[in-house]
């Protein structure tokens, strides 16, 4: 499918718009592609652009004791970035590593606030938008904090059942905080589980 | 409960600005403006303001005391915020998608707060000139806000948690009582006392 139009499905949940409406999107709005283990961002670095991801699988990660530490794994048809960075045109946190070849619709933080200026119907889509990087926070935040470690292993895999597949399990165990030999043995438990629904 | 205008000194409004300044450049015509949709509301100490289950109402913001936003967990509750002067409160989800809370807020000290309900929100949006801007501004703070904290959680040891939150809000350790700090903070109460003497100490 055109990545385009996968952008406008996606943006459907938030608001409508008028095709003069997404055609001034796309106007502001640039294709950027990443490779495999190409970085969107580093960490120290600002960032500059909020990524419709239309393809592909981004890590985002930073440095602890010199271990990478994942702190999300973010799959196709959703908006990424460092969102905290974008915002507050300050340094990041994080660094966004490309797991996969990565296809994006980028814009950037000058062109977004050209479109909040031009019409109060953009400042109603970053608004609602935003709204969606709260909610998104807030449901991570509640689900780290009342999820034992075998929910959140299981939950996980039933929202994301082709992640187990596609991301190393070191970055899986360290995302869901996991052990890796917990990781391990919930995995053989999830693969007999899914054998005996075969 | 709700505050009559004239219960409301001027004091009062001009701690709401300058809080609500932190957010976006207001001038006080613009929070005049805003005034019109916003309700003072008051509350006893460790009083319910919004119960698990209950659809959450409002945004607000403290004008004058302490709100502790927890969730119970295995029958044991998890502070997720102490939210005082100047900081936005609400059980975020339950607001802006209209559904049940899972979390519950709670009063922690006589409290004074400027709310806006859901609908008078709407209202704004609609209708006040920068509404929508206002609106969005909010929203970014609190996502920030909510960023620093996973951060924090993810790359701090719980003693450097500790010592960051004192350093930050010097005037917590008195004003909060131990068990919801601790709680907050993810630090076993006896690591706490432990840290809190070595921190009196001056080490």
């Amino acid at each position: 499918m055109d990545v385009y139009k996968q952008l406008y499905i996606y943006l459907r949940q938030f608001t409508s718009f008028t095709d003069e409406e997404f055609e001034q999107l796309k106007k502001n709005s640039i294709l950027k592609n990443f490779r495999k283990k190409e970085l969107l961002i580093k960490a120290g670095d600002t960032e500059q652009y909020l990524y419709f991801i239309a393809k592909g699988l981004i890590r985002e990660y930073f440095i602890k004791d010199k271990q990478q530490v994942t702190t999300d794994i973010i799959s196709e048809g959703t908006i990424t970035g460092s969102v905290s960075s974008f915002f507050m045109s300050a340094r990041s946190n994080y660094s966004l590593e490309a797991m996969e070849p990565v296809a994006t619709i980028a814009i950037s933080r000058d062109k977004l606030e050209l479109l909040y200026k031009s019409d109060v119907k953009w400042e109603r889509f970053g608004r609602v938008l935003t709204t969606h990087f709260l909610l998104q926070q807030e449901h991570h935040i509640l689900e780290n904090i009342s999820y034992t470690v075998r929910e959140r292993f299981f939950h996980f895999m039933d929202n994301h059942p082709d992640l187990l597949q596609r991301v190393s399990q070191k970055y899986l165990a360290s995302y869901l905080n996991i052990k890796p030999e917990t990781f391990s043995r919930l995995k053989g438990v999830l693969v007999k589980k899914m054998a005996k629904r075969n | 409960m709700k505050l009559q205008a004239s219960n409301i000194t001027m004091a009062d409004m001009e701690k709401a600005l300058n809080y609500m300044r932190a957010f976006m450049p207001l001038t006080v015509g613009d929070m005049e403006a805003l005034l019109q949709y916003c309700e003072w509301r008051y509350f006893d100490k460790r009083k319910i303001i919004v119960k698990e289950g209950e659809v959450d109402n409002y945004l607000s913001i403290i004008i004058k005391g302490m709100v502790r936003k927890y969730i119970v967990v295995r029958k044991s509750d998890q502070t997720l915020q102490l939210a005082t002067e100047g900081h936005i409160i609400q059980s975020e989800i339950s607001f802006l998608t209209r559904t049940p809370s899972i979390v519950t807020l709670q009063t922690l000290e006589p409290t004074t707060m400027l709310s806006l309900s859901y609908d008078k929100m709407q209202e704004a949006l609609e209708k006040m000139p920068g509404g929508e801007r206002l609106g969005r501004m909010i929203l970014t703070n609190m996502y920030i806000k909510k960023d620093e904290r996973r951060f924090a959680r993810a790359s701090m040891s719980v003693r450097q948690l500790f010592t960051d939150y004192i350093e930050k809000h010097p005037h917590m350790l008195q004003r909060i009582p131990q068990k919801y700090l601790a709680s907050y903070l993810n630090i076993k109460p006896e690591t706490f006392s432990r840290l809190k003497r070595l921190a009196m100490s001056g080490k």
